[in-house]
Parts: C-alpha cells; sequence; structure tokens
C-alpha cells in the first residue's frame, strides 16, 4: 500500500514541480521518486498484509510484480531524455505525472483482493496510456492511435465491467476470497450458468489489455502511432499488470472451473501465437514489428496461463522480466535512431533506418542485438529461459500442440528478429554517432547485462521468485 | 573460505583489466598488472598447502543448472591432488610470466599477451580446482580455447593460424569423447561431482564403466598429445616460446594426466582400460623420441621431447603407479619449462633463430642460458642426482614388476631421450659459431627478468628429487604419502631396489652412455647435422615425421572436404535448400495474406472482436443453449 | 392507483419514444426523444427500489452524455449531411440479427421464472443513497479515493491535450 500512497503523492508534486524544474531535472527527480517507492516496496519483503478489509494484499508475490512494474517505469523515464528540447509541444511534467500515476494503476492491478480494485487499477493504468498515447498532438497517427485505443479500451472494459457483474450476482460476493468460499461451498449443479459466462467475460476483458488475439487488432496501430517512449510503456507495463491480474483471475480466484476456461484459452493461446508471428513476418516498420513481436511474447505467457501449474506466478514473473527488459532496450535503440533519422529519410522507423548502425555506435548496436536475440529466445540470454520455463510448464500439463506450435513460432520469429540484427551488423548505412545521455547510457548497459546475467546464471532470480 | 575463490579469480580480474584496456596501458603496467595475480594466487595456494590438514574442503560457487532432477554445481574441491596442481600452476606460471615481461617486450601486443596468459591461468585453475567433472570440462575448453588464441597470436604467417587450427581442432576430437564420457556418467549416476560418482563406485554401482574411462581417456589422448592426436604440439611452436613453455610443457598438456589420477577409481575399476592407456603411452613415448632424433628446430626437439614424456607418464598410469606418473609431471614442468625458457633465451640472442644447424659456441655469450640449459639436460636424461632420474626411474620401476616388454621398450626409449638431448645441448652451445654476422654482433645473455627464471627452474630442476625420494635411498616418500588418501588402496607399494639389480642399472645406463656418444659425436668429432637437402633414407623418413601429417591429410582431411563439397553441391543445393525456402515462402506469402487483416478500419476490428465472442459464449454456454 | 398502472404508462411512454429516436428524420429530435427515453427508464428504477440509480441515471446518462451528443450533432451541417444508405446486405443482415435476438428474447422471457422479493428479508432502504453512502465509505473507502487518481489522470490529460498550443488553428 505504501508503494501507491507514495507514487501518488509523487505525481500530484511532480505536477507542481513543473512550474520550478527544468526539463532534465524532472527526469532526475522522477527516477528518484520511482527508486524512494521500489525502496518501499522491497521494504515489506516476507510480510505478507491485507490493506483496508481485504481490498489489497501485499506478499511476496505481488512485491515481486510490483518491484518489475516500477523497474520498467524506472527504464522508461531513464530513456526519456527529458522528453526533447521542443517547449511547446512537450510537457515533460505532466508526463512523469501521468506516468507515476499509471504507475499506480499497475500497481492496484498486481495486487488487488476485490474486483472493484482491480477494475479501479485497470481504469487509471488504461486512461493514463490513452492519454499518453494521443500525446503527441501534432502527429495525426499519434491522435489516430489514441482514439482507436481510448474506443476498443473502453469496449473491453465494458465486458470486464459485465463479466464482474455476472460474478458478483452468482457468488453475491467481489472479494476474491469471498468468492473462493462460496464457490467452495455450493454444489457445482445450482451455480448458476452466468457465472461461466463472467468468468468468460472478465478474461475477454483482460485479454484485450495484453493483446491476445482476437482482441490484438489495436496493438499495431496503436504501438505505432504513439511516441516510441510510451510504446515502450505500454508494452512492458501494461503486459505484466495484465498478466497478473489475468493469473489472479483465471488461476487463483477460477482455478478450480478450469475446464470452463481452459478451452477458450487454448484456442486463443494457438491463433495468437499464429498471427502474432506470422503479420510480423512481412513488417517492414521496425516498430510495427516489434508491436506485432509483443503480442506474440503475450501467446507465450498465456501458454504458462493455460496451464496453471504452481510455478506458473514465478514463470510469469521471469518472462515479463525478460521482456521488460528486452523491449525497453529495443524501443530505445529504435527511439534514438528515428530520432536522427527524422528528416532524412522518409520512414525513420523501419529496418532500413537501422542500416548500418554499427559502424559508428557499436554499443547501440551492440544492446540492439542482445535485446533482440533475448526477444528471439537464443540461448545464453533471458528470453530463452523465460521461453524454456514456460515450455516446461505446458509440458507439465500434457498439451502438446500449443508447444509445437510455439516451437514453429520461434522458428519464425527468428527471421523477424534477425531482419533487425542484419540491417544493424550487415548492411551498409550513413549513420553518424548519435549522442545519448549519460542516463540513456546506463539504462541501456544495465539492461543489457541484466539480460545476459540471466541468461546465464536464471537460478539468481527464479529461487527468489 | 573466500581466499580459495580468490585463487582464480585474480586472473580472471587480470585478463579483464588487460584485455579491456590493453592499447591504453603502458608495457611496464601492463605487465605488473598480468604478473601479480599468479604470484598472488601462488601466496594463496602455497598458504593453503601449509594449512592443509587433510581433509577435503568443497567450496561451492553457484548452483549453475538446475532443471528437475538434474542439478549442475559449480564448486572447488581443495584437496591433496589439487593443492599440488595449484602450486605448480601458479608457481611455474608467475615464473613465466616474469620470463615474458622481458621475452616479449617489444612485442606490440604485449598487453594482449598478458591478458591471454592470465585467462589460461584462470582456466587452469578452474580445471585442477573444479568439484565435478562438468567444472573440469569448462577449464578444459578454456585451456583448448587459449591454447589456440596464444598459438595463433602473431598472425603474421598462414602457418601460424594454421596450426592454431589444428591444435583447436585435435582438442576438439578429444573434447568429443571426453563429452560422452560425462553424458555416460549422467547416465549412469546422475551426477558428475567427484565425491558422489566415486562413492557409487566404490559402492559397486555403475555398469559401462570401462566405456566411460575410454571415452574420458579419449579426452585425454587429445589434451595430452597422445598417439592418435599428438601431431598438434610440434605445430604449436609457431606460437611465443613462453607460450611453449606454460601451455605445452608444464601445465595444459599434463590436464590429461591429473584427470586421469583424478579418476583413478574409474579407472581401476575398468583394468583393459588402464592397459590401453599404458600401451598408446608407450608408443608416444618411443614414435616422440624417435622423431625429436632427427629434428633440427630447437623447439621442435623440445615439442617432441614433451609427447615422449607424456607417454611416460601415461605408461606410469597404465601401470597404476599414480605417485610416479605425478611426481613426474611435477618433475617435468620443472625441467621441460626451464628447457623451453632457455631456449626462447636463445632464440631472443639469436635474432629469433631457431634452428640449430645455425647455432654453435654460444657458451661463452650466454653463460647463465648455458648453465642452466646444461642442467635442464642433465635432469631430461635421467642423470642422477637430478630429478628426473627419480621421477622417471620410479616409473620404469614400477613397469618393471608391471610388464618386462613395456619396461624394455622404455628404456629404448629413455636412451633416445638422453641422445638427443645431449645432441641439441652440444649442437647449439658447443662447436664453432655457424650464424651469420649480424647475429653474432647481436650475441647477448638475457636480462635479468628472463635469467632469474631459468635459474629457480634450474635449481628446482636439480633438487626436486627429494619431493618423493624413494625409501631405499633414505627419502621420505613425502609425495607418496601426501598423494596417498585419494588413490586407491594398496596402489603403492615401497618399492625394494637393489643398488646392483637389472632394475637399477639399466636406466643409469640408458642415460649415460648415449649421452657420452652424443657428446662424442657432436662434441669431440665436431659433427653437425646435415642440411635439409642431403638427408636420405631411413633419416629422411624419420625427419618427415613418419609422414603421419601427409597420412591424416589423405586419410581424414581431404575426405571430409571432399564429402562438405558434395553435401554441399548435391544434397544442399537441391534437396534443403528447396524444403527450407518452400517454407520460408509459406511463411512469407500467409503473412503477406493476414497482414491484410490489420486493415485500419476500427469499425472492423470491432467487429472480428464481437465475432469472436459471440463464438466463445455460445461454446462456454452450449450445455444451456443445446 | 395500483403500481402496475404505473408500470404500463411508463413502458408505454419509453417504447414511444424510443420509436421516435429511430423514426424521426432530424438528428435533433432524436436526441431530445433519447433523452426522454432515458427519464422513462429512470421512472422504472424508481418503481425498482433505486432511488440512487435513478438520480446517476439522469445525471450521468441525460445530463452529460446526452449533452456531449447534442454537442457533437451541433457541430454538423445538417444540410449538408444526407445518411448513406447502407448496403442490401447489411440490412439483410442486420434484420435478421436483431430479429434473432428478439426470438431469443421471447423464448428465454417465457420460460423464465420470476424471483419475488423474499419479504423478511426485504429491506426498503437498499437503493437509497444513504445506505448506499455508508457502504462507499466504510467498506469501498480505498477503491472510492483512489478513484481521484484516476479523475486526476482524466483532468490533466484532457487540459493536456486540448490545449490550445501557440499557433493552433481556432475551431
Amino acid at each position: 500500500m505504501t508503494p501507491v500512497i507514495a507514487l501518488s503523492l509523487f505525481g500530484i508534486i511532480n505536477l507542481f514541480l513543473g512550474f520550478t524544474f527544468k526539463r532534465q531535472s524532472l527526469q532526475v527527480v522522477t527516477l528518484l521518486f520511482i527508486i524512494c517507492s521500489m525502496a518501499l516496496t522491497a521494504m515489506d519483503w516476507n510480510h505478507e498484509y491485507l490493506w483496508f478489509g481485504d481490498m489489497m494484499k501485499t506478499n511476496n508475490l505481488s512485491i515481486n510484480f510490483s518491484l518489475i512494474i516500477q523497474l520498467a517505469g524506472l527504464l522508461v523515464v531513464a530513456f526519456s531524455n527529458g522528453f526533447g528540447k521542443d517547449e511547446v509541444y512537450t510537457q515533460p511534467a505532466e508526463y512523469y505525472a501521468i506516468l507515476l500515476f499509471s504507475l499506480v494503476g499497475a500497481l492496484l492491478m498486481v495486487s488487488f483482493q476485490n474486483l472493484i480494485m482491480l477494475f479501479v487499477g485497470l481504469e487509471i493504468l488504461s486512461v493514463a496510456m490513452y492519454v499518453l498515447t494521443g500525446s503527441d498532438k501534432r502527429n495525426l497517427r499519434s491522435n489516430e492511435a489514441a482514439l482507436k485505443y481510448f474506443l476498443m479500451g473502453s469496449f473491453a472494459t465494458g465486458f470486464l465491467l459485465f463479466g464482474i457483474a455476472l460474478v458478483y450476482g452468482s457468488t453475491r460476493s467481489l472479494y476474491i476470497s469471498g468468492i473462493l468460499y462460496n464457490l467452495s461451498h455450493t454444489a457445482p449443479e445450482s451455480l448458476p450458468s452466468f457465472l461461466y459466462a463472467g468468468i468468460i467475460l472478465m478474461g475477454i476483458g483482460l485479454l484485450f489489455k495484453i493483446s491476445a488475439a482476437p482482441f490484438h487488432f489495436w496493438t499495431p496501430d496503436v504501438y505505432e502511432g504513439a511516441p516510441t517512449i510510451f510504446t515502450m510503456f505500454m508494452s512492458t507495463v501494461v503486459k505484466t499488470a495484465g498478466f497478473a491480474a489475468i493469473y489472479h483471475i483465471l488461476d487463483v480466484t477460477f482455478g478450480g472451473f478450469q475446464k470452463n476456461w481452459i478451452i477458450t484459452v487454448y484456442f486463443i493461446t494457438i491463433i495468437t501465437l499464429i498471427l502474432g508471428n506470422i503479420s510480423a513476418a512481412y513488417q517492414q516498420s521496425a516498430k510495427r514489428m516489434l508491436a506485432f513481436s509483443s503480442i506474440s511474447h503475450a501467446g507465450y505467457m498465456l501458454l504458462t496461463v493455460c496451464a496453471n501449474q504452481p510455478s506458473t506466478s514465478s514463470n510469469i514473473l521471469y518472462y515479463s522480466l525478460a521482456y521488460t527488459l528486452a523491449t525497453a532496450v529495443s524501443f530505445a535503440v529504435l527511439m534514438v535512431v528515428a530520432e536522427y533519422q527524422t528528416g532524412r529519410t522518409e520512414k525513420p522507423e523501419n529496418f532500413d533506418a537501422l542500416n548500418g548502425l554499427a559502424k559508428n555506435n557499436p554499443s547501440l548496436a551492440f544492446a540492439f542485438t542482445v535485446a533482440l536475440l533475448s526477444l528471439a529466445g537464443i540461448p545464453l540470454t533471458a528470453g530463452f529461459w523465460g521461453k524454456f520455463f514456460v515450455f516446461t510448464d505446458m509440458f507439465n500439463k500434457n498439451l502438446t500442440y500449443p508447444i509445437i506450435i510455439a516451437v514453429l513460432m520461434s522458428a519464425v520469429g527468428i527471421y523477424y528478429y534477425f531482419k533487425g540484427i542484419i540491417s544493424v551488423y550487415f548492411n551498409s548505412g550513413e549513420i553518424e554517432k548519435i549522442e545519448t545521455s549519460f542516463l540513456f547510457k546506463i539504462a541501456l548497459w544495465s539492461a543489457c547485462i541484466g539480460t545476459l546475467v540471466l541468461g546465464i546464471y536464471p537460478t539468481l532470480l527464479k529461487s527468489i521468485f | 573460505m573466500s581466499s580459495i575463490l580468490f585463487i582464480p579469480l585474480l586472473p580472471l580480474i587480470g585478463f579483464l583489466i588487460n584485455g579491456l584496456s590493453f592499447p591504453k596501458l603502458s608495457n611496464p603496467v601492463a605487465g605488473i598488472i598480468g604478473t601479480i595475480p599468479p604470484l598472488a594466487a601462488f601466496a594463496l595456494s602455497l598458504q593453503l598447502f601449509l594449512q592443509f590438514d587433510g581433509n577435503t574442503q568443497i567450496v561451492p560457487l553457484l548452483d549453475w543448472i538446475s532443471v528437475g532432477e538434474l542439478s549442475i554445481p559449480i564448486a572447488f574441491q581443495i584437496d591433496q591432488l589439487s593443492l599440488l596442481m595449484l602450486l605448480i600452476i601458479t608457481g611455474v606460471g608467475t615464473l613465466i610470466h616474469v620470463y615474458s615481461s622481458a621475452y616479449m617486450s617489444h612485442d606490440e601486443g604485449f598487453g594482449k599477451f598478458f591478458a591471454f596468459l592470465n585467462l589460461f591461468v584462470f582456466f587452469m585453475l578452474l580445471l585442477v580446482m573444479g568439484s565435478g567433472f562438468v567444472t573440469l570440462f569448462i577449464g578444459w575448453e578454456g585451456v583448448g580455447l587459449c591454447s589456440y588464441l596464444l598459438i595463433g597470436f602473431w598472425n603474421k604467417k598462414n602457418s601460424y593460424g594454421d596450426a592454431a587450427r589444428k591444435a583447436f581442432i585435435m582438442n576438439r576430437i578429444g573434447d568429443l569423447g571426453f563429452l560422452i564420457g560425462i553424458f555416460l556418467l549422467f547416465q549412469e549416476f546422475g551426477t558428475a561431482t567427484y565425491q558422489e560418482v566415486f562413492e557409487a563406485i566404490k559402492a559397486g554401482n555403475g555398469s559401462n564403466l570401462g566405456l566411460i574411462a575410454f571415452c574420458l581417456f579419449i579426452g585425454a589422448m587429445g589434451k595430452s598429445a597422445q598417439i592418435p592426436l599428438f601431431t598438434w604440439l610440434p605445430d604449436a611452436m609457431a606460437g611465443p616460446t613462453p607460450v611453449s613453455a606454460l601451455i605445452h610443457a608444464a601445465t595444459m598438456v599434463t590436464a590429461g594426466i591429473y584427470m586421469v589420477i583424478r579418476a583413478n577409481v574409474l579407472f581401476e575399476m575398468s583394468p583393459e582400460v588402464l592397459h590401453f592407456v599404458g600401451w598408446i603411452g608407450l608408443a608416444t613415448a618411443l614414435l616422440g623420441a624417435a622423431i625429436g632424433l632427427f629434428q633440427n628446430d630447437i623447439k621442435k626437439v623440445l615439442a617432441y621431447s614433451t609427447v615422449s614424456q607424456l607417454g611416460y607418464m601415461f605408461m606410469g598410469l597404465g601401470a597404476s603407479a599414480y605417485t610416479a606418473s605425478f611426481f613426474h609431471v611435477m618433475t617435468h614442468a620443472f625441467f621441460k619449462a626451464l628447457l623451453f625458457l632457455g631456449a626462447g633465451s636463445v632464440i631472443h640472442a639469436m635474432s629469433d633463430e631457431q634452428d640449430i644447424r645455425k647455432m654453435g659456441g654460444l657458451k661463452s655469450q650466454l653463460p647463465i642460458t648455458y648453465i642452466t640449459f646444461l642442467l635442464g639436460t642433465i635432469a631430461i636424461a635421467g642423470i642422477p642426482p637430478f630429478a628426473g632420474f627419480f621421477s622417471k626411474d620410479e616409473i620404469l620401476a614400477h613397469l618393471y614388476h608391471h610388464d618386462i616388454v613395456m619396461w624394455a621398450l622404455a628404456i629404448v626409449g629413455s636412451a633416445l631421450t638422453s641422445f638427443y638431448m645431449f645432441r641439441v645441448f652440444i649442437v647449439t652451445f658447443h662447436g664453432d659459431f655457424r650464424g651469420t654476422q649480424h647475429q653474432a654482433d647481436h650475441l647477448h645473455e638475457s636480462p635479468i627478468a628472463m635469467t632469474l627464471p631459468l635459474i629457480v627452474l634450474a635449481v628446482l630442476s636439480v633438487i626436486g628429487g627429494i619431493i618423493n625420494l624413494p625409501a631405499f635411498v633414505g627419502g621420505n616418500e613425502f609425495l607418496a604419502h601426501w598423494l596417498n588418501p585419494i588413490l586407491p588402496e594398496g596402489s603403492h607399494e615401497a618399492l625394494e631396489v637393489h643398488f646392483a639389480s637389472l632394475e637399477f642399472l639399466a636406466p643409469l645406463a640408458a642415460a649415460f652412455i648415449p649421452a657420452i656418444f652424443a657428446i662424442q659425436l657432436y662434441g669431440s668429432k665436431k659433427a653437425v647435422p646435415a642440411a635439409d637437402a642431403e638427408i636420405s633414407g631411413i633419416q629422411k623418413i624419420i625427419y618427415d615425421k613418419f609422414y603421419i601429417d601427409e597420412a591424416y591429410n589423405f586419410l581424414f582431411v581431404k575426405p571430409i572436404q571432399f564429402l562438405s563439397q558434395f553435401f554441399y553441391s548435391f544434397i544442399d543445393f537441391l534437396i534443403i535448400d528447396l524444403l527450407v525456402e518452400s517454407t520460408g515462402k509459406f511463411v512469407k506469402s500467409s503473412s503477406n495474406e493476414l497482414r491484410k487483416l490489420q486493415s485500419g478500419n476500427i469499425g472492423f476490428y470491432i467487429f472480428m472482436m464481437v465475432a469472436a465472442i459471440a463464438i466463445i459464449l455460445a461454446w462456454t454456454l452450449k450445455s444451456w443453449i443445446f | 392507483m395500483e403500481v402496475s398502472n404505473y408500470w404500463y404508462f411508463l413502458s408505454g411512454l419509453t417504447l414511444l419514444s424510443a420509436l421516435m429516436v429511430v423514426l424521426s428524420k432530424n438528428p435533433i429530435h432524436s436526441v431530445l426523444y433519447l433523452v426522454f427515453t432515458f427519464f422513462c427508464i429512470s421512472g422504472h428504477y424508481v418503481l425498482l427500489n433505486a432511488q440512487f440509480l435513478m438520480a446517476v441515471n439522469i445525471i450521468v446518462y441525460a445530463g452529460a452524455i446526452m449533452v456531449l451528443f447534442l454537442f457533437v450533432i451541433m457541430m454538423f451541417d445538417l444540410k449538408k449531411n444526407i445518411p448513406d444508405s447502407k448496403t442490401n446486405l447489411t440490412k439483410l443482415a442486420g434484420t435478421v440479427v436483431a430479429g434473432s435476438v428478439l426470438v431469443i428474447l421471447v423464448a428465454a422471457f417465457r420460460t423464465i421464472q420470476y424471483p419475488t422479493p423474499d419479504e423478511s428479508t426485504f429491506n426498503p432502504n437498499n437503493g437509497m443513497v444513504e445506505n448506499l453512502g455508508k457502504v462507499l465509505y466504510s467498506e469501498y473507502l480505498l477503491p472510492f479515493e483512489l478513484v481521484t487518481v484516476l479523475f486526476f489522470v482524466a483532468m490533466v490529460g484532457s487540459v493536456m491535450l486540448g490545449k490550445r498550443e501557440v499557433g493552433d488553428r481556432n475551431f
């Protein structure tokens, strides 16, 4: 609970600091705020608290999720470079404040015990993202992306709410503990049928957020239109929070009803994997490719949700962390290259814009390569172990078809991830040395080294998870 | 506890510092940063050695792979054997580092050299300190890598790169056998840590032990240059001389012997494999000595001598004389390193000339080198009371009781050793100077940084015998008692050798007589080995290394190249390309179709969502609808 | 008058105004009819003893959302806008879907058993604002306070997005 309060306060303070501080200092201040709240989160390690009469729960699982989410926020703020020098069209104080508030929403989504809290957290996160997506006011794509995200997001939230209502109607309680108690004390025949509809609808509402097919149609347009720094935030924080919520709802609360929802999630997983990977293969724009790749990663993570093993929560954590680090780095490199190439090329976010990056920017090229290798699941990177654990879970459940499809689709994935590596190292192009700030370099290298360390020695964090 | 972890850590840090910043550091600084880690490691090892209380210590580092029931930890084991190896590696390593600081001082890759040396020391320490076969293998592979890097260090000529590659590939072939051995261990016992495996073997579990031992020995064949994987060692002389001294004389090539001694429990249970080990060792010893008889490159002679001496060590292992073999490892480290460093000093003085036919009469110009080289030669020939006599003759004594035929052939090899070592010595240092005027002008004794290690090693070569002086000459057999706890029961019986027996006199004769013959031939008669064009007959066959390299080329390299070409042009082109490309084309075309699904029309998106939700709900509630 | 009379009256009014929403030609008339429909539905809520819901319905739906509708419609140039007719296929599909919904609803209502409220546990104060406020401020205090964060984000966001920058064109 303390980090929630802290982050809300820090957000408000940030807004006021916008009057006095310069842009670069705002970035540092926001970084300090997030580090402070991470410390507050970590202080509760190995304690279990229930807040406000079973509204929110703090235990090791929620602390781990919170730390990953705040780490993602930290990376986003570190990569943001104070949002540039444009005095008129960018307002860093507001952006940072809304970022901090959205972290509040994400924290609610990972530690909720009452379905209302889930809804409030989801809405806070979503509305903040709608705003940030459209924050580049002069860019038509940004406006379009924000509108699409808003419309489809509200649509999905409607389904989530309908599902919550149906679940409440059938179980007479909104608390997870109450639902579990009531469901276990009622005979299965006398359960009303709209309970199952409620479960499915809640699942659908949450699956939209993590862009599982066939609810993924918003992802490419929104990721491509939003400013890259916020795309980075969306693909890391929203996905992690979304998966935490899905885990709590489907695996924890309604784990006993698995036979009702597993067929649906099973087919959704397969379609997500196929659609995400195959659509990404043709993309010319690197940013859009990364959007489709995030859809495919949602597919991989759904494998372990589908499997519902005891190790599911730790595998989701590990995969989220690996995915967060890799995505943050790849989007960061894409961001600086696109910024450099605007005005020089007509499509600054294509793979062609990355040509020849390695000649003058070896560290950027290396970090990008490591990130793409981790996303592709090549051994020695954290992404490999993430995929390995997820496949192991599914294997333990004896559902082999999704694993086969996942492995085949990983092979397809290697194609489009390596397109990036090839254009960085092997194609020739003219890119001069790109100047990046000190914080940017630190964030880039620590994420890179984290990926490699976790890839060589996964037990380091797996034992904590 | 933590000081044990520092021993491999310091060279790793030295590698990182030197490796990452080598163009920017000046030579003296890089040299100091490179030399301090092995020196510090030696000090720590010495402290551990002196404090050792006889109990094996296991220091876990991390749990590397834990999947299901498989658990591979990385941990270090400190016991009698590893402590001795530590002392040798760090001690001789430090001396060679000091030597290199002067030998390589004119080289522009000075810092890089020290970085690689430190990396090698790190991996070698990992190898001997590992508590299981997996850690051993990590070090095994690492030293192979460093050997490759260091052999091809001067990449001026193609032949250097080829030599490096040859070394690496031959090592790899051996490593394949080693890996299969480790896999079999996992299959048999579910673990590869020494303690657990050896407990299981002693308790009588496990079948296929012979197969496992054989596979592990294949690895030793590659790493320690036994027949048939030995041809890389002479070619490895293309690297700088300190590399030859450290890697190919004192440490890396002894890794195979270390492994066999470590796994003595396993090998004792497979007597056929031990038999095989012994005969391979004998064959290698003889072949190496024979080829070394007529070589004219000073380093090549020493290389073949190393091959031959390694054969002796394996012969000792084959006769279950583990202590004797290890004793020979230690003394061989001393005098072979000494000989190599001395050769380096000569090469350095002769402005990089390595052909002994162009040397001669260097005795007056290089006094310290002369004396130390002489001491090393006497040691390796097996002349008492130097170290080589005690170690080699202990092996021979065990062979006498094990297999007379082997013993006789080993005596022949010992004679050959004595002969060619004295041949090299006399031709190089005595007689008239046969070099060019330019070389004569630059002849000078080496600087103190090079001669000091020579002197230290010479002292060790002389007095090294006291490590395991046998009882019958009044010694305390320190090494035998030290290593006894880790060796099988009853593997060491005190040798009772009478001074007047054949067993004692034959090796002495084999040492003295050829030496006198060589001194006569090359010293008094001042015979000079013939130039290349004049060699003919049997001598030519031996000089050309029995055409073994050419045979390998014909039997293995050419067919593989042909096969690879065939696969490339036929099967790769027609079959695999077709399959792979059609899969790729299929993915691309389906991707092309699928991307049209993303139309940008938000109405379409929501329609798809609604349709999906309707289908899902209908399926979920189907029992209530129908 | 019996309650059922009120019910028939309100239902008739609701259906009539809903029909007029669809059938009227002027969009502004449609909006106003829709507002009236919402008022009628709110009346139904009163009959169901959900007074708070009635108030919220009127305030939020009729008051805020329909006013937004009106704003947008006012910005259209009504003379130029001719509604484009949908294709025949769409009309057919629409008819089919709506017809099947009607069939399903009729079938469902025929078999449904309407539960009657239990006399002993019926609390007439359930839907009152006072009860709702008590629950909201005691049990659901945390989400209530956290919704302020949501509002804050929405406010800051809308100001940030809608602010007129230097050089933007006027509407």
